[in-house]
Parts: C-alpha cells; structure tokens; sequence
C-alpha cells in the first residue's frame, strides 16, 4: 500500500495502480474531470499509462460555478 | 434592438455582456437570469469535488443547455504555475481554448499580481489559449500583457465582488486610448447598471459581471437591467457625447422669448 493526497486527504490505495484504476478504486461519480498530479496537469492520453507514486499528491477538478 | 455585433476570441457575438454563474440563490434562478441577460459568454470554474457526489456533471449540462460560449477561469490561482495548470485542465473539460486568466496576489482585496499573471499568460498563448487576463487599471501592466501577445485585456473597475463600481476611470480611459485595437472588457466590480454604463460609454468592448446580477433581490431582474445598461452605455459611446461646458446654455431658443423686457 501507499499513501497519496487525494483532493486534500490523505488515502491508502494500493501499489501500482493507473489513474483509471484510481478513479475506480475512489468511485468517483463526476464524469467531466480532469487530473493533476503534483500540480501537473496529466492528460486524458496518459492516464493508463501514468502510475500513482508514494506521496504524490492527486487533485481531481470538476465543473463548478465561477465568476 | 440596435445591432451590436462585435467580435472576441474568433466568435461574433451580439451581446457585449459576460455574465458569471456563481453566487445565484438556485441553479434555476441563474440559468433564468443567464437567459434574461441575453449574455452569450459564461464563465465557469473548475474545483475539487467529493468523490461521491457527482455534482459537477449537474453543473456542466445546465451550462451545454444555454447553448452559450464557456469561459473558464483560473480563480484560486497564486502562481503562474497553478493557473498554467487549471488552465489546462480546464480546456479538457470544457472543449474550449478560452481562458479567464486570473492570479490573485493578495487575499485582502483578490488583486490580481501582475508578475505572475504576465508569466501565465506568456506560456498559455505559446499553448494555444485565447487568454482573457484578469488584470489592474495599471496602463504598463497592459502592455507587457500585449507585449506577450494578449488580445483581450480585462482590467477590474475595482475590487472582485464589492460592487463599488470604476474606481478610476481616468486609468481605464488611459488603457482604451494607448490600445485602441484590443479588446477591453471590464472585468470586477460593477455594482449597479449605471457602472456598466459608465465602462461602456468609455469605449470598452463588453463588461463581465456576476455578483451584481447574483446578490440582487430579483437576480433575473437584474440581468434584464444589465442587458440594456450595456445596450445605452454602447450605443451613447458610439453616438459621441457632447463636450461639457463650463456654464449654462440655454437648450430653448432665445430667439422670440415671450414676456421679455417689454416695457424697458
């Protein structure tokens, strides 16, 4: 197991696993997102082929009201 | 209604208003107003959800279903780092290149920092973004956005969500003489329809609004008042005002006044 931030908290998820399998394994429900690792915006491309590391921190953005 | 067409980013637009979707009692209620405003550019944001919820989907089809351009931003953004990031971000989720470009740099007053809004803005438009920067009065600060390859120009009237309305006209009329081609929006502060005119009758190209419309007692209301308050301000810079006199002038004729010196 490691430990990743998730959106600002701390979660154990398993070795090894892509951003699809992230996403999967966090049931995360929104369909239009987008993905930054450690404040790097990671395309839709590269989310198989992108592996979660020990300490990185994930930000999963969504849709919302904005001025 | 009078034709006013213009053009922004590449899209022809007739309405010159940019309206927010935040801050409306109900989704309702602001896609009501959004439709009242007759606006055809909305701006949209991009924010950490729960995994759960699924919100932003709900968000993001009431927004496809008014059918309007999207303009996303980068609020929240202290570094040019971190608004280079939701910038690109956000053109994956919205499908679109435009960007509201906005680094604050102080949390008192959400002043947008100059340095690194200049550095963001450098790297987007190499990227490919038609970047809408959120920016000061300042007229040097203007043209380093030009110098990098800005088109579009959004100085605040004054601080974000205060509605104290043009804090310094002279300065924004400053901007609108030395770039007469760009595109300038006023962006932050607007209050009351009369702002929206005031920045419309100085020749600026559109305003973009939200808590004005939003915090009304009557939002949809609002967005009725807005749509023509931009409408007038336009159409009163276009006419050309008159030049202000020192004294009176009398309007009426003097010409065959009745009642005038009769017996002297």
């Amino acid at each position: 197991m490691i430990k990743v931030s998730v959106n600002g908290e701390i979660k154990e998820i398993e070795d090894g696993l892509n951003i699809v399998e992230l996403i999967e394994v966090l049931e995360y429900k929104t369909k239009g997102f987008a993905v930054a690792i450690n404040t790097t915006f990671v395309p839709i491309s590269e989310y198989k082929s992108r592996t979660i590391k020990n300490g990185d921190t994930i930000d999963i953005l969504a849709p919302v009201q904005g001025g | 209604m009078d034709n006013q067409t213009w053009e922004i980013g590449g899209k022809t637009l007739n309405s010159r208003m940019l309206i927010g979707s935040a801050l409306y009692p109900n989704p309702a209620n602001m896609q009501d107003a959004i439709k009242e405003s007759e606006a055809q550019i909305v701006t949209v944001a991009l924010r950490r959800q729960s995994a759960g919820d699924g919100g932003g989907d709900d968000f993001w089809n009431i927004i496809k279903e008014l059918n309007i351009n999207v303009l996303p931003n980068t609020a929240g953004s202290h570094s040019a780092k971190e608004a280079i990031t939701t910038a690109q971000m956000a053109r994956e989720v919205f499908g679109t290149n435009w960007i509201k470009l906005e680094v604050i740099g102080d949390q008192y007053n959400l002043q947008p920092d100059p340095f690194e809004t200049l550095k963001a803005a450098e790297v987007l438009i190499k990227d490919g973004f038609e970047v809408f920067p959120y920016t000061t009065d300042d007229l040097v600060v203007a043209k380093r956005l030009v110098d990098v390859g800005c088109k579009i120009l959004m100085p605040w009237g004054s601080p974000i969500g205060s509605g104290q309305g043009l804090m310094n006209p002279a300065n924004l009329k400053a901007i609108r003489k030395q770039f007469p081609e760009l595109k300038l929006i006023v962006d932050a502060g607007i209050g009351k329809p009369s702002d929206a005119i005031e920045a419309m009758e100085l020749g600026y190209d559109g305003i973009l609004l939200n808590s004005a419309i939003a915090l009304a007692q009557d939002p949809v209301k609002m967005a009725r008042a807005f749509k023509y308050a931009t409408m007038a301000g336009r159409l009163g810079y276009e006419a050309g005002t008159m030049q202000k006199r020192e004294f009176a002038s009398p309007s009426t004729p003097t010409v065959g006044t009745p009642f005038w010196h009769q017996f002297d």
